[in-house]
C-alpha cells in the first residue's frame, strides 16, 4: 500500500525507530496517501483543489473504508486541504496501525513524559528498505516507474523527503532532474494532489507557533 | 481556504469542522500570540527612555492613543481584505494582489529589512541589560557584547532546531511582564511630581509640533505584530471573527498599555522634567522609578522580566524573517533553497541561517567599530518602525485598490469609507517620518545615518521593482507566484 510505504522511508524503522522527517510533514504526507490510494482504486476523484467520492463501495480494507465513509458521509467539504489537514490528525496512527496489525511493524510507546513520539521499528529489515532502495534505483538510474511508484515518488517530494530517498548529494541533481520527467507525466489528479500535500506542509511552516 | 460550512443536507453537527476546530486558535489565543511577539516590556522600559533621551519628545502617551486609533481605522480593510486572501501571510501579500507583482517584490524587501532592525536591534539592548543585571549581583562587569552574542547564539539555534519554547511559559512571561508594567504605572501615579496627575502629555496639540515625526514612528514601532494575527486565518476557529476579533483587541490594549505607561512615566517626573530624566537614566529610568517606590527585590524581577522579554522579541522577529524568506524562496522569487526545511525539525533552515548571519555581523560590527549599542538598539528600532509604517501606507492603498476590483461581499465602510482616511492619514504620517530622519534619530542636521537609512530603503525598494520586472519578463512561471507564499506550489503552472 502507498501509505504503509510511504510510512516506512519516513520513519527509520531499521535504525533508531525514530521519524526521518518532522511528525507534522509526515502526517500530512500520509493523509495525502491515503488519499491517493482511494484515487487509484477508482473510488475518489481529485480536480484542481476539490476532492470527492465517485464510488462509495466498501474497498475491503479497514483504514481507507474508514476514510471513504467519512467522506461519504460529510459530501459538503470538497476542499483537498480540508481533509488533508482532518486525516493529518490521525494518519501515523491509522498507517502505522495497519501495518502492525500486517506483522510489518513494532510499537514502542513513548516512556512516560521523555518523547512525545512513539518509536517503531520493523522486524523484517528488507521489507523495511525495500520502498526506499527501489525508489532511489529507480530515480539514479532514471529507470521507469510504474503508477504506483510514480505517485510514492510524488509523495515524497511534495513533503520535502527527496534528500532522504537520494542521501548522497552527488546523486541529487540527476534525481531531481529525472523526477521531473517523471512529475510531469504523472496523472492530473495525483500532481494536484502532490500540489496540495506541499503546500499544506509549507503552510505548517508559515504558521507554526513558537 | 479551508471549508467551514457546518452542516451538510440531512446531516447532523458536522464532525470533520469539528475534529478540525478541537485543534484550532480562538481569539484569546491569538491576541496573546501577538501580544508576546510585541513584548510589551521591551517597549515600555526599552523603546520609552530611549526614545525621550534621543529625540526629546514627551507626546507619547497621546501619539499611542492617535497610531492606535489610525491603526484601528487601517484594519477595518485589513481583515476585510485578510477573508479575501488565500495566503493572508503578510503585508507584501496584500500589496501584490492589490497594486500587482511589481510593487509586491519591493514590499518583502523593505519588510525584511525593517523586520531586520528591530530583529537586530533587539540584541543591543539585551547585551546592555544583561551586563547591568549581572553587575549588580556579581560586581564584575561583563561587557555587553558577551550576552548579545550569547543571546544571538540561543536565537539562532532555536531558530534551526525549532526547539518548542513552551507555549504556556511564553504566557506566563508576558501575564508577568504586563503585571509589572501595570505595577510600576501605578507606583509612579501615586507618587505624582510636584506637577501633580497632570494630563499635559496627553493634549493633542503636541500632535501639531515639529517634533512630531518620532512621535509617529516609535508609537508605530509599539504595534508592530499586530498585523501578524492575520497569519492565523487558517488557524483559527473562526477565521471571520477571531481575526478581527483579535487585530482590533490588540491594537486596543496595546494602545492602552502604552499610552497609559508613557502618561505615568511623565507624571512621575513631571512633563517638564521628563526629557532630562530619561537622558539621565535611559533605559534605566523605570527601574530608577520602580525602585524608588517598590525596592530592590521588585526591581530585580521586572529587571529579568525585561531580559526575557527582549529574548522573547528576538526569538519573534527572527522567526517572523524566516518565514518571510520561506515564503520567498516557496515562491522562487529568491532561491528555493529557502523554501526548504531541516528533515528533523521543519524549521526553515537556509532562512533562518541566512537572517542569524545578518545579525551576527550587524553585531560584531557595532562591537568592534565601538559604537554605543544603545544607540544601535534605538536606530534599529527607528529603522525598523519607519520601515513598518511605509509597508502601513502602502498596504492600505492596496486595500482600495483591492476592493476597487473586487467589490463582492464586502460593505461600503470595509471598503472604501474606512480605508480612504487611513491610507491618506498614513501617507501623511510616512511622509513627514521619512523627510524628517534627523529628529527621528535625534542626530544633527547633516549627519550620515539620517541619509543612509531612506537611500537604503529607497535603493531596496528600486532593486525590488527591477527584480519584479526581470522575473516578469524572463520567468513568467516565477514571477506568477509572487505573493503566493506556500500554496505558489499549488499553482498550475508549474515552475519546476
Amino acid at each position: 500500500m502507498l501509505a504503509d510505504e510511504l510510512f516506512l522511508i519516513a520513519w527509520d524503522t531499521t535504525g533508531s525507530g525514530k521519524p526521518r522527517l518532522h511528525v507534522q510533514g509526515i502526517a500530512l504526507g500520509l493523509a495525502g496517501a491515503l488519499l491517493a490510494e482511494l484515487v487509484m482504486r477508482g473510488r475518489v476523484a481529485v480536480q484542481d483543489s476539490l476532492v470527492k467520492v465517485t464510488d462509495g463501495r466498501a474497498v475491503d480494507e479497514r483504514v481507507s473504508d474508514r476514510v471513504l465513509t467519512d467522506m461519504a458521509e460529510s459530501p459538503q467539504h470538497t476542499d483537498v486541504r480540508t481533509w488533508l489537514a482532518y486525516l493529518a490528525q490521525r494518519s501515523v496512527t491509522e498507517v502505522s496501525g495497519r501495518l502492525i496489525r500486517e506483522g510489518r511493524l513494532e510499537r514502542e510507546a513513548p516512556k512516560l513524559l521523555k518523547r512525545r513520539t512513539s518509536r517503531y521499528y520493523s522486524p523484517d529489515f528488507g521489507h523495511a528498505m525495500w520502498p526506499r532502495t527501489r525508489l532511489h534505483m529507480a530515480l539514479v538510474r532514471g529507470q521507469p516507474l510504474a503508477a504506483h511508484d510514480m505517485a510514492l515518488a510524488v509523495l515524497v517530494d511534495s513533503c520535502g523527503m527527496t534528500e532522504i530517498v537520494v542521501d548522497d548529494p552527488a546523486e541529487r541533481k540527476i534525481a531531481r532532474r529525472y523526477l521531473t520527467t517523471v512529475l510531469a507525466a504523472l496523472p492530473r489528479p495525483l500532481s494536484d494532489l502532490g500540489r496540495h500535500v506541499n503546500a499544506a506542509v509549507g503552510d505548517a511552516v508559515l504558521t507554526y507557533r513558537s | 481556504m479551508l471549508t467551514r460550512e457546518s452542516g451538510g443536507p440531512g446531516h447532523g453537527p458536522d464532525r470533520i469542522a469539528g475534529a478540525l476546530a478541537a485543534n484550532r486558535l480562538g481569539a484569546p489565543s491569538v491576541v496573546y500570540f501577538v501580544m508576546s511577539a510585541a513584548a510589551p516590556l521591551t517597549v515600555v522600559a526599552g523603546v520609552l527612555p530611549t526614545a525621550i533621551a534621543a529625540t526629546g519628545i514627551t507626546g507619547l502617551p497621546i501619539a499611542f492613543i492617535a497610531i492606535g486609533l489610525v491603526l484601528a481605522l487601517f484594519s477595518v480593510g485589513y481583515v476585510a481584505m485578510a477573508r479575501h486572501m488565500a495566503n493572508a501571510g503578510a503585508f507584501y501579500t496584500y500589496i501584490s494582489r492589490g497594486l500587482g507583482r511589481p510593487a509586491g517584490v519591493p514590499a518583502a524587501w523593505v519588510a525584511i529589512l525593517a523586520y531586520n532592525g528591530l530583529a537586530v536591534g533587539a540584541f543591543f539592548m539585551l547585551g546592555v541589560q544583561t551586563s547591568a543585571l549581572l553587575e549588580g549581583w556579581l560586581g564584575a562587569a561583563i561587557p555587553w557584547w558577551a550576552f548579545a552574542l550569547l543571546a544571538w547564539a540561543v536565537v539562532a539555534a532555536l531558530g534551526v532546531l525549532r526547539v518548542d519554547v513552551n507555549g504556556k511559559l511564553l504566557a506566563v512571561l508576558l501575564t508577568a511582564e504586563v503585571a509589572i508594567i501595570l505595577l510600576f504605572n501605578l507606583g509612579d501615579l501615586i507618587n505624582p511630581s510636584p506637577a501633580g496627575l497632570t494630563l499635559e502629555t496627553l493634549s493633542p496639540g503636541l500632535l501639531f509640533t515639529e517634533g512630531v515625526a518620532p512621535l509617529i514612528v516609535i508609537a508605530t514601532l509599539g504595534f508592530v505584530g499586530f498585523e501578524a494575527a492575520v497569519v492565523f486565518s487558517e488557524e483559527s476557529r473562526e477565521p471571520r471573527r477571531t481575526v478581527p476579533l483579535a487585530t482590533y483587541a490588540s491594537v486596543a490594549i496595546i494602545a492602552g498599555l502604552y499610552a497609559l505607561s508613557a502618561w505615568a512615566l511623565s507624571v512621575a517626573t513631571g512633563p517638564a522634567n521628563l526629557v532630562a530624566a530619561a537622558q539621565k537614566d535611559g533605559p534605566e529610568m523605570i527601574f530608577v522609578l520602580g525602585g524608588a517606590h517598590f525596592g530592590g527585590v521588585v526591581v530585580d524581577i521586572a529587571r529579568v522580566l525585561f531580559i526575557t522579554s527582549l529574548l522573547a522579541a528576538c526569538i519573534s522577529f527572527h522567526n517572523t524573517i524566516a518565514r518571510y524568506l520561506f515564503a520567498l524562496g516557496r515562491e522562487r522569487i529568491i532561491p528555493d533553497a529557502f523554501g526548504r526545511t531541516s528533515l528533523r525539525t521543519g524549521a526553515p533552515r537556509t532562512a533562518s541561517i541566512a537572517q542569524s548571519t545578518l545579525a551576527l555581523v550587524v553585531i560584531l560590527a557595532v562591537w568592534l567599530l565601538g559604537a554605543d549599542p544603545i544607540q544601535a538598539f534605538f536606530v534599529g528600532g527607528a529603522t525598523g518602525g519607519a520601515g513598518v509604517l511605509l509597508l502601513l501606507f502602502v498596504t492600505a492603498v492596496a486595500v482600495i485598490a483591492f476592493f476597487a476590483r473586487e467589490p463582492g461581499g464586502e460593505s461600503l465602510w470595509h471598503r472604501l469609507i474606512a480605508p480612504v482616511p487611513a491610507a491618506l492619514i498614513l501617507a501623511v504620517m510616512a511622509f513627514i517620518a521619512f523627510t524628517n530622519f534627523e529628529a527621528l534619530l535625534g542626530v544633527p542636521e547633516g549627519d550620515p545615518l539620517a541619509m543612509i537609512i531612506p537611500i537604503v530603503y529607497a535603493a531596496v525598494a528600486v532593486i525590488g521593482v527591477v527584480w519584479a520586472l526581470i522575473l516578469r519578463s524572463t520567468q513568467p512561471g516565477v514571477y506568477a507566484l509572487v505573493g503566493m507564499g506556500a500554496k505558489a506550489a499549488t499553482a498550475k503552472e508549474s515552475a519546476r
